[in-house]
């Protein structure tokens, strides 16, 4: 019989957390072979398959159907396929991995507090800068998503790998979207959250692959796990 | 739909030869602009929302490179290339080729992620309806030309509803107000809503005691007041824009704050304008009686559309077949004036046969020293084709 096939984080802080909350649901992940390999498998589910997968790669794994299940965080799964309704199944939120993707801009700008108040200064800034604010962020698509929502166009996109709270500072754009989960380094970079900025309040969850292949056997062994997980997260988490 | 096959093939590239000989004959030079461009250009002028569709890559050498996603402004480049220091220098071209666009819901027939363009565009006209007619005019000559018999014309005009604004007499705050928020269409009615009720509300966000300082006549005691603003709640000026670039804003809203609402019957004469749509000849009729009772008059704003009209008709174009809809051209990126888009019944409606108009701003936005007039217009290939075949059945 195949096997379903569970990609997890690989390494970090979402990797030992997944380990935690599987501890907590009675379910023991261990890794086969050796100690740094990629695969693992469940004490009490010998129906799955373990993959350990870098959690950027989990989403990309998802949208191709290469694994059944996941543990991603939602932020990386919207940004990274633009129909996820139709692509992946939001199965269970986690309780771990909290982080709002958030349009910020410098304090300083005291004239600035809605998007409405961003679209109105980018023309004026046109002119006096010679081109259009830039917004420094690695979640380019659920920017240009959330903007066109809002109704504004009239800005780049400079894609920023790492530390993009400091670009602003830096002088390399004019205002960011990023995560953030206390807002801590956002201040000490002197940046504040827009009042309506909020893009998406994320957090770890357990996604199906509508692209994988699946059996009804699949769909069982997937149903046992998601309950199991599902009564190890605390509920306030699971409802935010 | 890249011509994949011979025959796909054979057929684009006559039809290509047809328009382009139209566009020839009428005095347009044929040129061929490169099909890589450098990304900046594009990506400013463009907007992010086109930019999203764009294909950009990274060469060698580091440089932001993009496969063009239209041809209208590798033509402007290539304009600018010959005549940079009078920009203004009337020419006009014609071209054939392939343009790319990313289309996030999966390429199609109808919305192919390469597609060929067959376009014209005219620079430096000062007699603007003249070449806007005479752009629309080609365009149908050389659809009827392939062989399509079934197509209508849609116009709209983003000029005209400024001029219905100074018909109407509302102030330059106003006016500036009202251009921006006609551009969305969602929120238009919403907005407008909200202009009838009063002058601006600041966002709650924005410290109030700090607007109610200001005051343009005393500037310098404005900025001053912003950077002790800042001082007193310990926040430090970052980032590109200057306390001058801040200041300048926060006095803005100060000033719309003070503004008078806009006046009623200013505001029943826009929504009723902004849902004129129909027959090209009734809806001129219909703005006539819209702005018979507004407070400067009908002005230039109904003699630009009447003379538009009666030039298309001049050129052979059967005004029958075209409707007009102030709606219609909001969404576009850089138009400023005229807009137009080509259908044929056999096509869905999000998928024109052809569109164009007036982007007046362009140019500039390219890097020409100076505003340069423009209007043009690009068919789209494959459905042209489609729409023929169809047509022939």
């Amino acid at each position: 019989m195949s096997k379903l096939t569970l990609a997890i984080p690989s390494k970090g802080r979402l990797m030992e957390q997944t380990t935690d909350m599987f501890a907590r649901a009675g379910l023991v992940v261990r890794k086969v072979g050796h100690v740094r390999g990629y695969r693992g498998e469940i004490d009490g589910l010998p129906g799955v398959d373990v993959a350990y997968v870098s959690s950027g790669e989990i989403a990309a794994a998802l949208k191709a159907g290469s694994v059944h299940l996941g543990i991603t965080g939602e932020d990386l799964i919207r940004e990274s396929i633009s129909d996820a309704a139709t692509r992946i199944r939001f199965l269970q939120k986690l309780g771990f991995g909290f982080a709002d993707v958030i349009v910020a801009v410098p304090t300083c700008w005291v004239d600035v507090a809605t998007v409405q108040d961003l679209e109105e200064i980018a023309l004026p800034f046109r002119h006096l800068h010679g081109r259009w604010p830039r917004v420094a962020t690695k979640y380019g698509n659920l920017t240009r998503r959330f903007f066109a929502s809002k109704g504004f166009g009239d800005y780049r996109i400079i894609e920023s790998a790492g530390a993009t709270e400091g670009a602003p500072a830096a002088g390399t754009a004019e205002l960011i979207v990023d995560i953030t989960t206390t807002g801590e380094t956002l201040r000490a970079n002197g940046l504040k959250i827009l009042d309506d900025g909020v893009i998406l309040k994320s957090q770890a969850n357990l996604c199906a692959s509508n692209a994988a292949a699946w059996t009804p056997e699949l769909e069982k062994i997937c149903d046992e796990l998601t309950s199991k997980l599902a009564a190890s997260v605390p509920a306030k988490a699971a409802a935010r | 739909m890249p011509a994949e096959t011979a025959q796909n093939l054979e057929a684009l590239a006559s039809q290509a030869q047809t328009l382009m000989s139209v566009f020839t004959k009428a005095g347009y030079d044929a040129v061929a602009p490169s099909i890589i461009q450098p990304a900046d250009v594009f990506l400013d002028v463009i907007g992010e929302s086109l930019r999203a569709r764009t294909y950009v890559f990274t060469d060698q050498d580091g440089a932001e490179l993009c496969l063009r996603p239209d041809i209208t402004v590798p033509t402007c480049r290539l304009h600018l290339e010959r005549y940079a220091d009078f920009p203004a220098t009337p020419a006009r071209y014609c071209y054939s080729g392939p343009a790319f666009r990313y289309q996030p819901q999966g390429a199609t027939a109808s919305h192919p992620r390469e597609f060929r363009q067959a376009g014209i565009e005219r620079f430096g006209d000062p007699s603007r309806e003249a070449a806007e007619a005479e752009t629309v005019a080609v365009v149908v000559k050389a659809i009827e030309k392939v062989g399509l018999k079934e197509w209508t014309v849609r116009l709209g005009d983003l000029g005209l509803f400024s001029s219905v604004l100074d018909a109407a007499g509302v102030s330059p705050n106003w006016k500036k107000r009202l251009d921006d928020a006609f551009l969305k269409p969602l929120s238009f009615r919403e907005a407008l809503k909200g202009f009838a009720s009063g002058a601006r509300v600041a966002s709650p966000g924005i410290p109030e005691e700090l607007l109610a300082s200001l005051q343009r006549d005393d500037w310098e005691k404005s900025e001053a007041a912003v950077a002790v603003y800042l001082e007193e709640n310990a926040i430090e000026l970052l980032g590109t824009r200057t306390l001058s670039d801040i200041t300048e804003h926060l006095i803005v809203i100060a000033e719309d704050r003070q503004e008078k609402p806009l006046d009623a019957r200013a505001i029943e004469l826009i929504a009723r304008y902004a849902e004129v749509s129909g027959p090209a000849t009734t809806a001129g009729d219909r703005i006539a009686s819209l702005l018979k009772g507004a407070a400067n008059g009908a002005g230039v704003a109904l003699e630009t559309y009447d003379r538009r009209l009666a030039l298309l008709a001049n050129a052979g174009v059967d005004l029958e077949r075209v409707t007009f809809s102030a709606e219609f051209g909001r969404t576009l990126a850089y138009y400023t004036g005229l807009v137009f888009e080509v259908k044929s019944a056999g096509l869905d409606a999000k998928s024109p046969i052809a569109n164009g108009g007036r982007y007046d701003g362009l140019m500039r936005a390219a890097g020409a020293n100076t505003e340069v007039p423009a209007v043009g217009a690009a068919i789209h290939s494959e459905r042209l084709l489609a729409a023929t075949l169809k047509g022939a059945q």
